[in-house]
């Protein structure tokens, strides 16, 4: 069967849309959840008991549920419900519902990296750096992190990836990011492939380009930072 | 070697999942023709807890088969691949609400008319909207895909901003009621049918008599005049004895 690709020319403001939409999303994703999941990561590896379960049963939740129904469940029931009855306000825009659901998600993902990251560095670290006087808090920010980072880029990476992805699932709340103009296109149109393809080709040249920034960030900390 | 023999025995487990899936679309052409439809779309067509498809489309077809003198099996297939094999021969027809476009008449063939449908406008009741025009810079839910979509476009341009293309009809209804949306646009049929559901009062329907009427149709592959044939004289029976009237009823009232 012949490909359309005439379609694109007739719907390429729905694409460019999505472009940029696919990037904001995952950009936001990416830094609040980096935010969220080194408070959580902490929160997991601290001695309170009353830190480690709200933490653990966070990510517990997050990981442990389809983001398709987070992203629902937020934006039909979370959403609304804070908006309406305890702010007595209109609820946002879509892609604000789709902000938050991704930014939790990828909280929860990363809080696993982080914590790893920094279960990896070994014990002497911590205590050398505070025999010579360092809190808890210098110990982790001179010593600890910076180590713990450059293990964490690899998975981080992984995830920043999975992440563009996933974010096409906001197309279910009418957010109009990539998958939302090929859906669009070929509803419309009855003409599948070219859309589909196109938006591959999009997702392709965003995740391609991710993974070039991870691997150039890779690279510098392994030059410049020599373990020992 | 038993890695290698691990690998060959997934890979033909994988070979033949595959192979079974294929015979199954393929098989059962014997005389009875196999119907398509998207069961999520009532009172149309549904799919009931036990997958038995059910609504006014079903009745609909088995009726005209009857009538018209053939065996069906309907089957639930979802939109874009009902569409899909009835393009390419997988499916013999298709009946899922379907409203007759010149776009869909390059790609379908399609049967006489069955259902005179039209869009409805719905909005919070105390919405001073009277058209659609009053809409213009509103936010408006739509389902994608669907001539409530098209309207919107015709009126408002292809890629106007405050169009809000949903997988389904009741998700733009339920963000018109949360606020999201100023209005949304849909056919009367799906419209009168949820707003039974909603709470009394809250919403209202606005007809706007410049959207052109639109009918159904049940969809065939092009060029397939047999079967065509067959189904436009069931429906012409079933027009003639009262059968068609009384499932009408059954769904949508007296009918005028």
């Amino acid at each position: 069967m012949p490909i359309d690709w005439s379609v694109l020319v007739e719907y390429k403001d729905y694409f460019i849309r999505g472009f940029w939409t696919t990037i904001e999303l995952t950009t936001v994703a990416v830094l609040v959840g980096m935010v969220i999941g080194l408070i959580l990561g902490l929160m997991r590896l601290s001695r309170s008991r009353w830190l480690i379960i709200p933490a653990q049963l966070y990510v517990d939740i997050f990981r442990g549920t389809p983001l398709l129904l987070q992203i629902l469940a937020i934006h039909f029931a979370v959403i609304p419900t804070i908006c309406e009855e305890l702010l007595g306000v209109k609820p946002p825009e879509a892609i604000v519902s789709g902000f938050v659901a991704l930014s939790l998600n990828a909280g929860a993902y990363i809080a696993e990296i982080f914590r790893g990251g920094i279960q990896s560095i070994e014990k002497g670290q911590m205590e050398a750096a505070r025999s010579l006087g360092m809190t808890y808090g210098q110990a982790m920010r001179h010593v600890i992190l910076p180590q713990a980072f450059k293990r964490m880029l690899p998975p981080l990476g992984n995830e920043f990836i999975a992440l563009l992805k996933d974010s096409s699932l906001v197309t279910i709340i009418a957010v109009n990011d990539i998958t939302y103009a090929a859906f669009t296109t070929a509803k419309n149109t009855f003409e599948r492939w070219a859309p589909y393809i196109a938006s591959a080709a999009l997702y392709f040249i965003l995740t391609y380009v991710l993974s070039r920034i991870v691997f150039f960030l890779e690279n510098r900390y392994r030059t410049d930072r020599q373990e020992g | 070697m038993k890695k290698w023999g691990v690998l060959i025995l997934s890979l033909v487990l994988l070979f033949s999942l595959a192979v079974t899936g294929c015979a199954k679309n393929d098989a059962g052409a014997g005389g009875i023709v196999k119907v398509g439809t998207d069961a999520a779309y009532p009172p149309f067509e549904k799919q009931g807890g036990d997958g038995k498809l059910t609504g006014f489309d079903i009745e609909l077809m088995n009726a005209i088969a009857k009538a018209g003198g053939f065996e069906v099996d309907i089957q639930h297939a979802g939109w874009d691949p009902m569409l899909d094999a009835v393009k390419n021969g997988k499916l013999d027809a298709g009946i899922s609400a379907i409203s007759i476009t010149d776009d869909r008449k390059k790609v379908y063939d399609f049967s006489d008319p069955y259902f005179d449908a039209k869009q409805l406008i719905l909005v919070p009741a105390n919405s001073s909207v009277k058209s659609l025009k009053d809409l213009k810079g509103k936010r408006i839910g739509v389902q994608t895909g669907t001539t409530g979509e098209i309207v919107v476009q015709k009126t408002f341009g292809k890629t106007y901003q405050g169009i809000k293309g949903y997988d389904d009809t009741p998700a733009a209804i339920d963000d018109l009621a949360n606020g999201r949306v100023d209005a949304v646009v849909a056919d009367n049929g799906v419209v009168l049918e949820y707003l039974k559901k909603l709470p009394a009062g809250k919403f209202k329907k606005v007809e706007d008599p410049s959207f052109e009427p639109e009918q159904y149709g049940i969809i065939v592959k092009k060029g397939n005049k047999e079967l065509l044939k067959k189904i436009n004289n069931g429906l012409k029976k079933i027009r003639e004895d009262g059968t068609y009237k009384k499932i009408y009823e059954k769904y949508f009232g007296p009918m005028q």
